[in-house]
């Protein structure tokens, strides 16, 4: 305890010079801030007769009369620009890029709004102009700059391919790809990988059997009312990629086509793709109806009546199962019947 | 049966409340708060008489980014408004083609061109380094904010 007051005191003596240290310091800083600043005859006065100085903190002895600060010049503005155009100005020169609309450089007395209780609002101060996108740019001479401009740069029309279908004839694959325009930093859109491939099957070179297994293939990707096959690769993640997949994927179902499996031969008659009357039990019967009128007749070597009426019958019974069920192969089969029968 | 009874006592009905509030200005006694075209007119209207503040492709089928684009041009007006301090009488208009960035609104006349210019190249120049697209401000003055109110209310 003692040691602790002992301390204590030796604190309160180092505090005490401090403070007046500092209130010294204090006093003579005002008396130098006020010295100069004040130096009037008032305070002369009481230093004389040993009074305490007043600050005098708010200067009302010297306090000036209120001024009101001079008004800065309004900066001028000049007219609209359209009241200094001319009327054979050239529109492009004034208005080269796309830009939003500014009343004071469009010389039209257009207005946009809705007013109940009025005229529409005019151009000047006008939002709604200002947002819609305009097309003063475009005008049908600017068009036609731009198309001269452009012009250099064109080439003729390559010489033999002037109808659609020389085109076709020398590019038989049509490559289908989309790019896209955002309104983004972005150039890239995971859409614009899709390739769609289309060609006819009927150029390629095929036999029956290629013919039948290319179309087993590719199952519904053929279009049978055009003979076109649409081949669409979306799997990669890059354009290029998926042309050459496709361009892949023709060439492997292609020769995968022209190639003949040892499994092939346990095809059916369930599995044919046609009608074919000669493994069909059509063909049997016909041959005992034949036979039970006229029994002398070779079946091998038909003579020259009987063959034109079984293949006019074998044409019409083919046509009815391979071209469907409708008027004329429908009659066709009537009549082929009835004549082979009577 | 049981289920269909515990559904009935478990569903409260009250009355429909139609208040809405959102972008509709109260009326004043004396008829003296002053709106602009946008204000004057009410949220279902836009796209028939007035239109939107934003134009962008990120909301058409297949539009890409549109959470970025909403959150940039939030960015965009916050930034606007307290650069251009005071100064806007118009909502602020930003319509994007490709990747340019235009940003449109009406001022007043309030600061000398020479700090107008000066303030518009800084926004040019932050925006574009902040955003990375190049921004064009395309801004049309008005002597005082009463040129642009279109009624009282």
């Amino acid at each position: 305890m003692l040691h602790l007051n002992r301390s204590l005191d030796v604190c309160n003596k180092v505090l005490y010079q401090q403070l007046t240290k500092l209130r010294f310091i204090s006093t003579t800083a005002c008396i130098f801030t006020n010295g100069p600043s004040t130096g009037s005859k008032n305070e002369q006065s009481f230093n004389d007769d040993d009074e305490f100085r007043v600050l005098d903190l708010k200067r009302i002895q010297q306090k000036q009369p209120f001024q009101r600060r001079p008004m800065r010049p309004k900066a001028v503005v000049p007219p609209p620009r359209t009241q200094k155009m001319a009327e054979d100005q050239v529109w492009s020169d004034v208005w080269p890029g796309p830009r939003t609309f500014h009343p004071a450089v469009v010389p039209l007395p257009v207005r946009q709004g809705r007013n109940r209780h009025g005229p529409s609002p005019d151009k000047f101060g006008n939002a709604e102009l200002m947002k819609i996108p305009n097309f003063l740019h475009l005008t049908p001479p600017a068009i036609k700059k731009h198309c001269d401009a452009l012009k250099k740069f064109c080439t003729p029309w390559p010489a033999g391919l002037e109808t659609d279908e020389k085109c076709e004839q020398h590019f038989p694959i049509d490559v289908i790809t989309t790019d896209y325009c955002h309104s983004s930093p972005t150039i890239r859109d995971p859409l614009a990988r899709i390739v769609t491939m289309r060609f006819k099957l009927g150029r390629l070179p095929m036999d029956r059997h290629s013919r039948d297994k290319f179309l087993r293939l590719v199952r519904d990707r053929h279009d049978v009312d055009t003979d076109t096959v649409t081949i669409v690769t979306d799997r990669c993640p890059l354009k290029t990629q998926n042309y050459q997949y496709a361009h892949y994927l023709l060439t492997a179902l292609f020769h995968e086509s022209w190639n003949f499996e040892e499994w092939e031969k346990e095809k059916l008659e369930t599995d044919m793709e046609y009608y074919d009357w000669d493994l069909n039990p059509s063909k049997s019967k016909v041959v005992k109806i034949v036979k039970a009128i006229d029994p002398s007749v070779d079946e091998e070597n038909l003579p020259e009546e009987w063959k034109s009426k079984v293949d006019n019958y074998r044409e019409a019974l083919t046509q009815l199962f391979n071209k469907g069920e409708n008027t004329d192969t429908l009659q066709n089969y009537k009549d082929a019947s009835l004549k082979l029968l009577f | 049966m049981q289920s269909a009874s515990l559904l009935q006592r478990g569903l409260h009905t009250t009355s429909v409340v139609h208040r809405i509030q959102a972008g509709r200005y109260k009326r004043t006694p004396r008829r003296e708060k002053p709106l602009t075209y946008e204000m004057a007119w009410p949220p279902q209207a836009i796209g028939h008489f007035k239109s939107w503040n934003s134009w962008n492709t990120t909301n058409l089928v297949g539009g890409l980014r549109a959470s970025e684009t909403a959150i940039e041009d939030e960015f965009v007006r916050r930034f606007m408004t307290g650069t251009w301090h005071n100064l806007f009488v118009s909502e602020i208009i930003i319509k994007r083609q490709h990747n340019m960035i235009r940003i449109a609104g009406i001022l007043r006349r309030a600061i000398s061109a020479q700090k107008m210019y000066f303030l518009i190249g800084y926004t040019e120049e932050l925006l574009s380094y902040w955003l990375q697209c190049p921004i064009k401000l395309e801004l049309q003055t008005v002597n005082d904010k009463k040129d642009v109110i279109f009624k009282y209310v």
